[in-house]
């Protein structure tokens, strides 16, 4: 019963997502509902038209049923994606995003497009974003040394991509340098 | 950005673990009471799941209500599961490791323990019964250190690298090329383990 192979190397992208699904988002429910303890806190009441806070899992769990909308979080709009996007593609360093913008962003947009103004619009600017982030990252690499390598304001799925290669490639260098130090000792 | 300064709660705390467990090298020490506190939560859940389960004069309301504990108790038991396999995958591992090393064996469970021993135990019977018994004496050692050969009974690779966010601004720590780090809160880091491994036991670093 020990991890799964496929499991065993890195972290999948599904489990980030049941992850960022613990964060709270803002949604107007459509029915009521007392106040609930659950594990992870108490949660309500919901009091249609009253926005409340609810967690991401909980939240599109009820969007799906139709008995809720969900307010998307303000950095998932037109405005603040292209104006990201802009820094993005001027300036070198990565621009701060929430940590899970990624994960949360592919929720919100697979159960609840139609809370959004323009979702094809937000789809193609978070598509834009992650190929400029994308490419900085990949021009970190030449960076990398044996030591330490400091990332400003990479995100979760980001890191999570970069992962494979990079742990290696740092595994690489510190063979690299480990082994002409016991003969300098000697 | 935004990183949310509150409370964690029990869940989230056991969420960090989770992902630390997943990203070091080494065994980090168990969170036993943790575990038990949550384990605690969802049965006690669970029964009042049953319980209204079991009034026939519950609403819809209620149902709805059910239906979102019922989810929530399946997340949870998820990540309890996937913490325990992830421990029982690096013990079944480094087992032998674990068997020869007292300071390691203080940062498992008493069960983990146990585990670990039976199993280097069932390994090395197994290894002795099938191949070992039929060779000399001399190569039948399981713990032989040759040079320039790795060594025999595998264990943890504290060089391997990780990716580190501190969680508060953190003491400076040495890395690898002799010069000082300090990491502020929020700032990520790729390094090798062994240089984070105290912040990390600290928790003044989590690994994502």
């Amino acid at each position: 019963m020990a991890l799964p192979i496929s499991l065993r190397s890195s972290v999948t992208p599904p489990e980030l997502e049941l992850i960022a699904s613990e964060q709270l988002i803002e949604i107007i429910p459509l029915i009521s509902m007392d106040k609930t303890a659950f594990i992870s806190g108490a949660y309500g009441p919901l009091r249609p038209p009253a926005k409340c806070k609810l967690p991401i899992w909980m939240a599109t769990n009820l969007k799906l049923k139709k008995k809720c909308h969900i307010v998307p979080p303000d950095w998932l709009s037109v405005d603040f994606l292209q104006d990201r996007l802009t820094r993005e593609t001027s300036q070198l360093e990565f621009c701060a995003m929430p940590f899970r913008f990624a994960e949360i962003a592919k929720i919100v947009l697979d159960v609840a497009s139609d809370d959004l103004e323009n979702p094809d619009k937000i789809r193609s600017l978070l598509k834009d974003l992650r190929e400029a982030r994308q490419a900085k990252s990949r021009e970190g690499i030449t960076k990398l040394d044996h030591s330490e390598l400091s990332l400003p304001n990479l995100c979760s799925m980001e890191i999570n991509e970069i992962r494979p290669f990079f742990i290696r490639s740092m595994g690489v260098l510190t063979q690299l340098t480990r082994h002409p130090a016991p003969a300098d000792g000697a | 950005m935004e990183f949310e300064t509150g409370e964690e709660t029990k869940l989230q705390e056991l969420i960090r673990h989770w992902m630390n467990e997943r990203h070091a090298p080494d065994i980090l020490p168990a969170q036993s009471t943790l575990l038990g506190r949550l384990l605690d939560h969802i049965r006690k859940q669970n029964d009042t799941v049953q319980l209204l389960r079991a009034d026939p004069d519950s609403s819809e309301d209620e149902h709805f209500r059910i239906m979102l504990a019922q989810t929530e108790i399946e997340r949870v038991k998820f990540i309890v599961r996937s913490y325990v396999r992830t421990r029982l995958y690096k013990i079944e591992k480094y087992a032998r490791y674990v068997v020869a090393n007292p300071e390691i064996q203080e940062r498992l469970s008493a069960t983990e323990l146990e585990h670990a021993k039976k199993f280097a135990h069932l390994m090395e019977s197994h290894f002795h019964r099938t191949v070992l018994q039929s060779l000399p004496e001399e190569q039948r050692g399981l713990a032989d250190e040759v040079v320039f050969m790795p060594p025999m009974i595998p264990e943890p690779d504290k060089t391997r690298s990780v990716f580190a966010l501190a969680r508060t601004q953190c003491p400076p720590v040495r890395l690898p090329d002799g010069s000082t780090s300090e990491m502020e809160k929020g700032q990520i880091a790729l390094t090798p383990y062994y240089v984070v491994e105290q912040l990390l036991a600290r928790g003044e670093v989590e690994l994502v």
